[in-house]
């Protein structure tokens, strides 16, 4: 490496950047002047809205049959918290400024509706309330459901709010107005002090000789220090935050760094120079850095002087304590992790054919990269784990337990390792990456545009695998005839796994059997597929249970999604029909059949296998499912790569599915086996896997 | 031995639409010290793939290729640092000014001199001292050609690369760059030189190696060329070779 060089151009870089107006107005300037004022209207209007909702006179109608209770409850709350007010001057309390005022109107609800009142009360009788219908039974809020929250989630049952034959009191509000929901909230408040009180002086006129209040008093002490508190909140978000800023700072350089070049052309200017490419790789990726850092910096100092002109509030209690070991340790933690940021946006940048293109991709990129950065976040998951592992992920679970002033040095340690090895494998990727001939060609190559049809194929396929997806997540949420099991499935499979690859067969003009690999395989591939059902379903139960380790899934989670899969509504033979045999020849037409003949030349084999099942993986949606369907994923591109045909994988995908099914069934769980288990069937599917290799008839016109 | 010395060298690539390219198909040359050596073919014909190959930024997928005694795929920074490479899609930095520019690919291919005299050398020798000053997306397409004959030349490289240097140029400046090529050639340099206009190779090659298809069909000083086809102009000679390979 020579530094003469990556000084050159990494001052040239950075004079360039600098001279790019635009950029440094939208990256640094915009930002600056955005965020004060963007602070003091936040600031304004909430004290202009806390203004109005104390000087709000809240209006409401008194109704129903047990109006007069509903009134004298009321008044007695009212008292209280008059009575309150003259023992307790000073004392902060949200129903201090609470002003009411009840109003007649005809038809409250309509008035409610008209804004002429804020909110109605309707006080029904034991008979009255027993009478509604089943869906206005109120359910318990959460102050009132104490006794349900103690027990374990999956085994609570929600006692009634409300017992038979008692009276019933409504509060009606408009959800989407402020003032509606404040005053309702607020006097919801008032009626369950005012029963409260009721509550207290029954039991003293009763006898109870102290307080009620005096029993068996709860108090809870932190012995955590403010520091660690606060440090606690602060660690959570750190790395994501400093993920933020290193993102959309680097973005702005890194971007244009190599696909804007590319669109100029002065990246192959430059590529015939002497300057090796892990010297060209190195200065953009120091240029990328350090514009990062210095536009992290200069948010933070934004934020900071808010905070210290008090435009921000922090909260009162906060105390933050940073002692030089701890900035120290978190610098050397971000220090890999800034590298391993700007070698992705390298990549990405070396990746796209444009800037526009580049831009693309940045916001997947953007909003991906959150995922490990939030595992701070996620409850339960210490450094002490096989996160520990996991890029990203454990420098935001490391910066937590520092920022908490827990050091556990072998384990930062191990994070700094696993974090440096990361960013060097990325810095090499992003080097080889600006070695590769397309940067150059790519440009050039439109034959393919010009050709249309087959040829245009592989660059479209991607974009129709992005659409599918967005379509199965949109469906799946916003179209409620799809919330059943049975239709989500047919709309699923038929519609995106198997008309959409055939409407693209039609649209590219494809040869159907190529497309969808159908060629028939030698016998003994049949006895390979046997061995590979089973084998194949524990191995991946196996590889979930290593995932678990890294992220863990709660068991209620998996418990409902089980049920889920097995309604007992519908019978199994259709279940073995929609969930088998359907996903079996569906999925596989549209990942081992379209997708993997569209990128059959864009990668190599074993990246091709890795790649078409982590796609399989993502369309799974639920975040658990996603590594042991791509490892079932990856198992099946396998197959199909080695055998040149669609149609093991149709009967595996559908003999395993059926199988988890069976086994569902018949209550058989092998997710809590011994390890030996798990081994053994991945030996059984090696075996499987070398009787497919003996009797390989391989996809044809793979990129060698 | 021969500055630049070319044996068998091919580059297949595959392409959707095309399926397998074979771009160049295993030619052979060599550019004698001194000399403009032409490459002279149609578009497509796999000279731009061909001069890549020697600036190292495409590999080759066959055969080798030296330069001053560098091979290309072994040593391919040693064999960058001795030569300057010019084409039409090698652009500039925009936001540089040209004597930035000049200094910037001075410094970054290790001139071994004063980089400062060197940079007002080629300033005054191209006749860009008045516009030295002013950023590159500021020139006229006239002055960035100007500016990027003198970032080929910054530091002083014995072998020049010009892949059809005069497209989309008017006449003047086309006839300017034949000149500096012309000097540079006066100075012992070695030229390797592409175009697909005949007039252009007629009047300034020392030698020509006609390419069609990825293949050399002809390679020859122009007269050695005529006596073989008996053509006299080199438009015809070209169709006699093309024509004759179809």
């Amino acid at each position: 490496m020579n530094w003469q060089t990556v000084r050159v151009i990494f001052s040239n870089e950075l004079r360039m950047m600098l001279r790019d107006r635009r950029a440094i107005i939208l990256a640094v300037v915009l930002p600056l002047l955005i965020w004060p004022v963007m602070f003091y209207a936040l600031k304004r209007t909430s004290e202009n809205r806390e203004k109005n909702l104390a000087a709000t006179v809240y209006k409401y109608v008194v109704t129903g049959s047990q109006a007069d209770q509903v009134r004298k409850l009321i008044a007695r709350g009212a008292a209280a918290l008059a009575r309150q007010e003259e023992r307790e001057k000073g004392a902060k309390d949200n129903l201090a400024d609470f002003k009411f005022q009840e109003v007649q109107i005809p038809d409250p609800a309509a008035g409610l509706k008209a804004e002429g009142i804020h909110f109605y009360l309707e006080g029904l009788s034991g008979p009255e309330a027993d009478a509604l219908p089943r869906k206005f039974d109120p359910k318990p809020r959460e102050a009132d459901a104490g006794a349900s929250k103690s027990k374990a989630p999956d085994q609570a049952v929600t006692p009634p709010l409300r017992l038979p034959g008692v009276p019933l009191m409504r509060i009606f509000f408009q959800g989407d107005r402020d003032a509606s929901q404040g005053g309702s909230s607020r006097m919801r408040e008032l009626l369950l002090r005012a029963r409260r009180m009721e509550r207290d002086g029954f039991l003293l006129q009763h006898g109870l000789s102290i307080k009620p209040e005096q029993v068996m008093p709860v108090r809870e002490t932190s012995v955590a220090s403010a520091a660690q508190i606060t440090g606690s909140y602060l660690g959570r978000f750190l790395t994501l935050y400093l993920m933020l800023f290193l993102l959309t700072g680097g973005s702005m350089v890194a971007l244009d760094s190599i696909a804007g070049e590319k669109e100029r052309g002065s990246l192959e200017t430059l590529l015939t120079t002497a300057a090796r490419r892990g010297e060209i790789v190195a200065a953009k990726q120091l240029i990328i850095v350090a514009v990062a850092l210095v536009i992290t910096i200069i948010q933070i100092g934004n934020i900071l002087a808010y905070v210290t002109f008090k435009v921000i509030k922090l909260p009162p209690d906060w105390v933050i304590e940073a002692p030089p070991a701890t900035i120290a340790t978190l610098l050397l933690l971000f220090i890999p992790l800034a590298a391993f940021t700007a070698s992705i946006l390298l990549m990405l940048s070396a990746y796209a054919k444009s800037y526009k293109e580049a831009q693309l991709y940045f916001f997947p990129v953007y909003l991906l990269s959150f995922v490990p950065a939030l595992a701070a976040v996620l409850p339960g998951i210490s450094l002490r784990s096989a996160i520990i592992l996991v890029p990203v992920a454990n420098v935001s679970v490391a910066v937590r337990e520092i920022m908490v002033g827990k050091f556990d040095w072998p384990m930062l340690a191990c994070v700094f390792i696993v974090m440096s090895l990361a960013a060097a494998w990325a810095v090499r990727a992003s080097a080889s990456m600006l070695s590769k001939e397309s940067l150059i060609t790519a440009g050039e190559v439109d034959a393919a545009d010009i050709a249309g049809g087959p040829a245009l194929f592989p660059k479209h396929v991607l974009r129709w695998y992005a659409l599918m997806g967005v379509a199965l997540f949109a469906a799946a949420l916003n179209v409620p005839q799809l919330s059943t099991l049975r239709a989500q499935l047919l709309f699923n499979e038929l519609v995106l796994f198997l008309l959409i690859p055939l409407l693209m067969i039609r649209k590219y003009r494809l040869n159907v059997r190529n497309a969808l690999a159908l060629r028939p395989v030698k016998p003994l591939v049949w006895l390979a597929v046997l061995l590979a059902i089973p084998a194949g379903n524990l191995t991946a139960v196996g590889v979930f249970r290593l995932a678990n380790l890294v992220f863990p899934v709660p068991q209620r989670m998996l418990e409902q999604f089980g049920r889920d899969l097995m309604p007992e509504s519908i019978p199994f033979w259709q279940l073995i029909l929609f969930a088998a045999i359907l996903p079996g020849i569906c999925e596989e037409v549209a990942f081992r059949g379209t997708l993997l003949y569209g990128l059959r030349r864009k990668l190599r084999p074993l990246p091709l296998a890795v790649s078409v099942g982590l796609i399989f993986g993502f369309f799974h949606i639920a975040l658990f499912r996603i590594i042991p369907t791509a490892f079932m994923g990856v198992m099946l591109t396998a197959m199909a790569l080695l055998t040149g045909s669609i149609f093991p994988g149709v009967l595996v995908h559908a003999g395993n599915n059926a199988l988890g099914l069976w086994m569902g069934k018949m209550e058989i769980s092998v997710g809590n086996l011994a390890w030996w288990w798990y081994l053994a069937a991945a030996a059984v599917l090696a075996l499987a896997f070398c009787i497919l290799y003996r009797a390989r008839t391989p996809y044809p016109d793979l990129r060698p | 031995m021969d500055p630049v010395v070319v044996r068998g060298l091919a580059k297949s690539f595959y392409d959707e639409a095309r399926g397998e390219v074979k771009a160049v198909q295993g030619i052979d040359f060599e550019c004698r010290a001194g000399e403009i050596f032409g490459l002279l073919g149609a578009n497509g014909a796999g000279k731009t793939t061909t001069l890549r190959m020697l600036s190292t930024v495409l590999m080759p997928t066959g055969g080798s290729a030296a330069i001053l005694g560098h091979d290309i795929s072994a040593d391919p920074t040693a064999v960058r640092k001795c030569l300057g490479f010019y084409s039409a899609s090698t652009a500039l930095y925009p936001r540089l000014t040209a004597r930035e520019t000049i200094e910037f690919f001075a410094r970054i291919n290790q001139y071994p001199g004063d980089v400062k005299q060197r940079v007002d050398f080629l300033v005054e020798r191209f006749g860009i001292s008045h516009y030295a000053s002013a950023r590159v997306d500021k020139l006229s397409s006239g002055m960035k050609q100007k500016v990027s004959i003198a970032r080929t030349v910054a530091h002083d490289p014995p072998i020049l690369i010009f892949d059809e240097p005069t497209v989309g140029l008017d006449v003047l400046n086309a006839l300017e760059i034949q000149e500096v090529i012309k000097e540079f050639r006066a100075q012992g340099k070695t030229i390797l030189f592409s175009t697909h206009i005949m007039s252009e190779a007629e009047k300034l090659c020392d030698r020509i190696a006609i390419i069609h298809g990825g293949r050399i069909l002809a390679c020859s000083n122009l007269e050695e060329l005529r006596q073989a086809t008996g053509e006299r102009y080199l438009e015809d000679i070209f169709v006699h070779y093309v024509r004759g390979q179809g």
